[in-house]
């Protein structure tokens, strides 16, 4: 059993151990009636340990309903997990007591997600969208926050007199530039990316990974990214984790993993990605 | 080869409160019996109308305004709807992104089959149904005579697809318009609706138009490809020369954009992918000349004022003065 003293120095930034969700399956009404049958449940994420160290970016691959989302909405605190633990830099997220850790935890831990259609109020200006972290952990207010605003606009490579527009009036990969800038309002460490670019055609896609992988070298941050497309998470993560119905199949350094994926899963994946035959003639 | 579907500077307008936007603006190309084009393009560049304009599909207020649409020796942008309609589904089938709405949720899929076939070709009730389990049988679903009586919900997303591929050959169509086909599934299952789409190719001797944004399909699908952008053709040639050697500075910079497994590509987790500057221009706002050259790095002067059309450049047809010069420019 380890023990949970936090020690912040040495401590990874996410360390997830034994994590596990049961989601209940709904019953027929009359069958609800019959006794002493146990709940159907169905076991979304089973037993998934892993660790990501400061100021690197860890991937989950894995088919639809593989857990993947459900691993991300525990890692920041949206879901309980039916067994295991979570830490953020050492700290439990659902330890019984951490109220009030859970809530310092909150700003230090973002989200990023896959569609910015969704994920941007439409009728908030991009100013009060992004401006809203900055003053729900009261970090700035007045001018303060709307420099701040203009500042996070301008690292992810919007001006800040875009933060009078409404989302409709930025295209798809500017939305999720301003969701990226919302997610570093309230300087978190430690930033989840759900699936950030699956909804953005290729061009702009090459543009927000390039735009993540500079954030990340220039303020530290570390990433828990996930995707189904293992080229861009050849492209972005030190080391990968491969989920097939909840069970983590193989977890290694990327390097090693696309040199020779060891489980059948991972290699069937592998082969199923249409390639691209490049420089080479027919 | 002859060619099946033959497009000649297709014009598509969507009239407006304040003028007509063009969205799609003098597209030519051709499709052979059993070859599989690719239209390949991002959000915005016209892809599906292109599609939709062949079916004679398109959304209102859009309309052809413009150019020749030939099938065989038939012109049909011009038809009536209920000619239209006859060869919708009989020499043209369509597949379209989500199975989950192009099968009716009601009706068990066996009857979907039998009606679509009876539609298109009058036959007594036993030998459509003979006919159904074929196709079934044909694009791969196990123990098809029992699967009849399933309700598409019972079906996972690649097998509706499948069900869906079937009712397209129901009518035994010569074209087949397969818009997004394998987007809403898995790389496994879309692994293997390219298969079987490449399959159906190859046996009947079916023309298909794949319209996708993912170069990855159109290099394992397709036999020659078309690069659009903001309505107009940009490149296309057959699929090795693309890309392999793309030639239009867009088609070179979105060849360059998508991340690859390709070793020969950087190690993992530390090249920078290269990126096209800009997005898109919307419809409503396309630059003048080649629309191409706010974020085109080899533009010249001249580009912001000519429109280029495709010329040859090797095997390809490239749109583009600078990057792919005819001889006549070569010696002046």
């Amino acid at each position: 059993m380890k023990h949970s003293t936090p020690t912040t120095t040495v401590a990874p930034v996410l360390s997830v151990e034994g994590l596990s969700r049961d989601f209940n399956i709904p019953v027929p009404f009359l069958r609800r009636l019959v006794p002493g049958r146990p709940r159907p449940v169905f076991r979304a994420v089973t037993d998934v340990s892993f660790e990501i160290p400061r100021g690197q970016t860890y991937a989950l691959v894995g088919e639809s309903g593989s857990g993947k989302s459900t691993i991300a909405r525990m890692v920041v605190g949206l879901t309980r997990p039916t067994a295991g633990v979570v830490r953020i830099a050492g700290h439990d997220l659902f330890a019984p007591d951490a109220r009030g850790t859970r809530q310092a935890m909150r700003r230090r831990i973002q989200m990023v997600f896959q569609d910015p259609q969704a994920s941007l109020n439409p009728r908030w200006r991009v100013e009060a969208i992004v401006g809203e972290p900055i003053r729900a952990f009261g970090l700035a207010s007045g001018r303060a926050l709307a420099a701040r605003v203009a500042g996070h606009l301008e690292t992810v490579g919007l001006s800040a007199a875009d933060a009078r527009k409404y989302p409709h009036e930025f295209s798809g990969g500017q939305r999720q530039r301003i969701a990226i800038a919302r997610a570093l309002a309230s300087e978190p460490e430690f930033i989840v990316c759900d699936e950030p670019t699956s909804a953005l055609d290729v061009s702009v896609q090459a543009q927000v990974l390039n735009l993540l992988r500079t954030l990340q070298s220039d303020l530290g941050l570390t990433y828990l990214f996930i995707s189904h497309d293992l080229a861009v998470v050849r492209h972005m993560a030190q080391r990968v984790g491969v989920l097939q119905r909840g069970i983590l199949v193989e977890e290694a350094d990327t390097k090693t993993f696309f040199e020779g994926p060891k489980a059948e899963y991972s290699q069937m994946l592998l082969s199923a990605v249409p390639k691209i035959r490049k420089g080479t003639d027919e | 080869m002859t060619d099946l579907l033959t497009l000649t500077d297709l014009v598509v307008d969507i009239p407006h409160r304040r003028g007509t936007l063009r969205a799609i603006d003098g597209v030519s190309l051709s499709i052979a019996r059993g070859e599989v084009l690719g239209l390949v393009g991002e959000s915005g560049a016209g892809k599906s109308m292109i599609g939709n304009a062949v079916i004679g599909l398109l959304a209102r207020p859009a309309h052809v305004a413009g150019g020749e649409i030939w099938l065989g020796d038939r012109r049909i942008d011009r038809l009536a709807p209920h000619q239209m309609r006859q060869l919708r589904g009989r020499r043209i089938g369509m597949i379209f992104q989500d199975p989950q709405t192009s099968l009716n949720p009601l009706m068990r899929i066996g009857d979907q089959l039998v009606e679509t076939i009876r539609l298109h070709r009058p036959m007594p009730a036993a030998g459509a149904r003979t006919e159904a389990i074929r196709l079934l049988d044909e694009v791969g679903i196990p123990a098809p005579e029992e699967r009849m009586a399933y309700w598409p919900h019972q079906f996972s997303g690649g097998q509706r697809q499948r069900i869906v591929i079937a009712l397209a050959l129901a009518g035994e169509p010569e074209l087949i318009i397969a818009d997004e086909p394998t987007t809403a599934l898995d790389v496994s299952v879309q692994a293997q609706i390219i298969r079987l789409l490449k399959r159906l190719c190859a046996d009947r001797g079916v023309a298909v138009m794949l319209i996708t944004h993912d170069m990855g399909v159109i290099a394992e699908t397709a036999d020659r490809v078309c690069v659009l952008y903001a309505g107009r053709v940009a490149e296309t040639g057959p699929v090795t020369e693309v890309l392999s050697r793309p030639r239009h500075p867009y088609t070179v910079g979105l060849m360059d954009a998508i991340p690859s497994l390709d070793p020969a590509r950087g190690e993992p987790g530390v090249a920078t992918l290269r990126q096209i500057p800009g997005a898109m221009p919307s419809i409503a706002a396309r630059p003048s000349g080649c629309a191409f050259h706010p974020r085109c790095a080899s533009a010249t002067p001249d580009c912001a004022r000519v429109r280029p059309d495709p010329r040859p450049a090797g095997r390809s047809e490239v749109a583009c003065p600078v990057c792919a010069p005819t001889h006549e420019d070569a010696a002046s």
